[in-house]
């Protein structure tokens, strides 16, 4: 009798002994070690490799404020950030997407900046059913460009696309080009690309209901060389406004030969986008690119947090300048919303290793973000949400330490933003 | 005792082979059910590399029509399923629609193009192929190289969609290589191994060289075509880039070089190397890719018959078998 009770008390003490042996390392696994992986795709080498220059510094950045770990629904998780440079090329992107998903299990997929880079991965991802957040590139080239019919239900389940539109170019343009007093005469040169034909499309026709005269020369193949019969009609026509959609070195070419043949000085505003995004575009014109006016989707001066790093706009530049001795770009904050939105995403999940839940949850997330509200239940579409474009100026830099300043000019889009600049004429 | 000659086709290898072969295809058939989506779309790609290779083998090795320009038919059929899917067709009858289209493109492509030699056709293929990806480019609703997605599959939940896609690609594989088995076994493969070894004392003993070129030559852009056509329905995303780049044919040149040139087994071989070296190496970037030239090198100059010209000597009879065995038998 005695030794039974023994051997029970015995078999009794080990086995609770084992159990709480067992309960408790699951409990610690599941504190420290159950990872969850995000993919991170965005174009760092090749010709679109201003969009991915400042990704490693971001990344650095989340990797350092995620590396604790984080709690979602009361379980713990490690967070592993993969990133990949898809060289700008758009099938080396759709191939890292697979191999992020087939091979590395990824449980988020981000994808930044360009459709040559977003497109191909949002394809990868809804075909493998993994969610995919991606920003910087209009949502219509992402939502119509891939398909997608205007008032049909949303064929996309997994696929979600923050940011501006052509809507927001249009209301950021109008407020910046009635800073000044001009005749409304806007010459424009679009190319024959996507963004190109979207905006002859959307955009033109909704500045001549505003009343401009938009005076079009055609769409030019990229890579041109002579732009001199445009120069000339756009002298004809007494132009005072210039609005363009190149790819960087179209624009140092079109440019250079409009102010040979004497078109800058009769130009009030200079409107680029696509170009003019970057430091070292506006600094490759040199003096040309004085008072280049253009339209940022991030500036350090928005007055958000990212709920990630806890940094906001004025510290996460300074910090990259500090680190990296190069100026400040919107894209710093552009590519660190992609990851405050994942993150809200999966903590949005009941269960964030569950795709099909977090996709769901995406669909009714409003995040905070570095970029500001992410709100993907107000959108102009199912699966996507609106960001803001806001007007700005390169002016050139009177304090240093860098050649010039980029002011904001407007704020029509987001008007949290303070507006700390006023537009200087192009021709003054 | 006299000797007697006796002729068989089959033997125990080729039973072997037969039964490795079937149960590959068990496998892949019920990969949904093991490895789910993942699995599916990786078995895709296998099925896709084995399509490319077992055709340009075909090709190159049995016709000695040595191309560089298959992905005509690769990117087309691709192109075809976007247009005939957004012109409301279902997306799996658009992908077999498009197959047929690559083998009438085939059959016209051959009416003009057999008549070149080596080099010129090699090159003239790949000048179609360029002059159809400029095409493409031309249409709005391909947007020039931004491309756009074959929008029309996502009505099909996912699991049910990459189901269907694997056992369509599964199907497709098969009926293309029993193709080419069955043509191989037939009178036309002895033309066709006359042809290939010496085209001039083919005619001279009467092979109808054209047609015996042209017959491989559509059954290599038919397969090629279902190639693209699944490749696109597996990973949704059509970029001209992607689907018209040369990268393609340097991969069927390293599957076929591997494996061995001019039988199906070193194609299939060739076809499984480069899955499984793509799926452990790729993340490496650059290094990967230096490393598969590295390994066609290596081929090149050890083993110029790939690794079937050194395997398939040594095994008694074929593996699949396309010739004749001839044994002395005493009776």
């Amino acid at each position: 009798m005695t030794f039974d009770f023994t051997r029970r008390s015995v078999l009794l003490g080990a086995g609770a002994a084992l159990g709480t042996f067992v309960l408790g390392r699951s409990q610690a696994l599941a504190q420290a070690t159950v990872p969850l992986k995000i993919g991170f795709i965005s174009p760092v080498s090749g010709p679109l490799a201003g969009f991915g220059e400042t990704d490693g510094y971001i990344l650095d950045r989340a990797r350092e404020a995620l590396a604790g770990g984080v709690t979602m629904n009361g379980t713990g998780y490690s967070v592993e950030l993969l990133d990949r440079d898809t060289q700008s090329d758009p099938s080396r992107a759709g191939q890292l997407a697979r191999e992020l998903i087939n091979s590395d299990g990824v449980d988020i997929m981000i994808a930044v900046s360009t459709p040559e880079t977003i497109n191909p991965v949002s394809d990868a991802c809804e075909a493998a059913g993994v969610p995919c957040i991606s920003t910087v590139m209009p949502w219509e080239a992402w939502y119509f460009g891939r398909g997608a019919k205007p008032g049909e239900p949303s064929p996309f389940t997994y696929g979600f696309h923050f940011g501006f539109g052509v809507d927001e170019f249009y209301r950021a343009y109008i407020s910046q080009w009635d800073l000044i007093e001009t005749n409304r005469k806007v010459g424009v040169m679009y190319p024959n690309d996507a963004d190109g034909n979207a905006v002859r499309a959307v955009l033109a026709p909704r500045l001549v209901e505003a009343g401009y005269e938009v005076i079009d020369p055609g769409a030019y193949e990229t890579g041109t060389q002579d732009y001199s019969q445009q120069i000339r009609i756009f002298r004809e026509a007494g132009i005072e406004i210039f609005n363009t959609f190149p790819i960087p070195p179209d624009f140092a070419a079109f440019w250079r030969q409009a102010a040979q043949q004497g078109l800058h000085r009769q130009i009030k505003i200079v409107q680029t986008a696509k170009t003019g995004l970057f430091p070292g575009d506006i600094e490759a014109l040199g003096t040309l690119g004085n008072n280049i006016a253009s339209a940022a989707y991030w500036h350090r001066d928005f007055p958000y947090t990212s709920p990630v790093t806890g940094l906001n706009g004025v510290a996460l530049c300074d910090g990259y300048e500090a680190a990296t001795g190069r100026q400040w770009t919107q894209q710093l904050g552009a590519s660190l919303s992609a990851i405050d939105v994942a993150m809200a995403a999966l903590a949005a999940a009941a269960d964030p290793k569950d795709k099909d839940g977090v996709a769901a949850a995406i669909a009714g997330l409003t995040a905070d973000s570095i970029a500001g509200v992410v709100d993907f239940t107000t959108g102009p579409v199912p699966n996507v949400a609106h960001g803001p474009i806001i007007g700005t100026q390169w002016q050139p830099s009177e304090k240093g330490p860098h050649q010039f300043d980029y002011v904001v000019t407007e704020n029509a889009t987001d008007p949290n933003v303070p507006v700390v600049g006023t537009l200087v004429p192009y021709n003054a | 005792m006299s000797a007697q000659l006796v002729v068989t086709r089959g033997g125990t290898t080729s039973r072997i082979t037969l039964a490795l072969l079937a149960f590959a295809v068990i496998v892949l058939a019920a990969t949904p059910w093991f490895f789910g989506v993942g699995g599916s779309g990786r078995a895709v790609a296998l099925l896709v590399y084995v399509l490319l290779a077992v055709m340009w083998n075909a090709l190159a090795g049995f016709a000695g029509l040595v191309s560089i320009g298959q992905t005509l038919f690769f990117g087309v059929a691709a192109y075809t399923t976007i247009r005939l899917s957004n012109a409301g067709l279902d997306p799996y009858l658009a992908i077999l629609a498009s197959v047929a289209i690559g083998a009438v493109l085939g059959y016209v492509t051959s009416l003009f193009m057999l008549s070149l030699k080596d080099g010129e056709f090699a090159i003239g293929m790949w000048v179609l192929s360029s002059l159809a990806h400029l095409c493409v480019n031309l249409d709005p609703l391909i947007q020039g190289e931004t491309g756009t997605s074959l929008i029309s599959l996502n009505g099909y939940a996912i699991e049910t969609r990459s189901s269907i896609t694997l056992w369509l690609a599964l199907v497709l594989t098969l009926a293309v290589l029993a193709a080419l088995f069955a043509l191989l076994r037939s009178p036309t493969g002895a033309a066709i191994t006359a042809v290939r070894d010496d085209e001039l004392g083919a005619r001279s003993i009467g092979v109808n060289v054209i047609r015996t070129k042209r017959i491989v030559f559509v059954l290599a852009a038919t397969g090629t075509a279902a190639a693209g056509a699944l490749w696109l329905a597996s990973n949704l995303n059509f970029q001209p880039r992607a689907f018209f780049g040369v990268h393609w044919t340097a991969y069927m040149l390293f599957m076929v070089l591997v494996g061995g040139l001019g039988r199906i087994e070193g194609a299939l071989i060739g076809a499984v190397l480069f899955f499984v070296i793509e799926t452990f190496f790729a993340s490496y970037g650059a290094w990967y890719l230096v490393g598969l030239g590295g390994v066609a090198v290596f081929f090149a100059l050890v083993l110029p018959n790939g690794l079937w010209g050194w395997i398939g000597p040594r095994l008694p009879g074929e593996a699949i078998p396309t010739g004749y065995i001839i044994n002395k038998s005493k009776t």
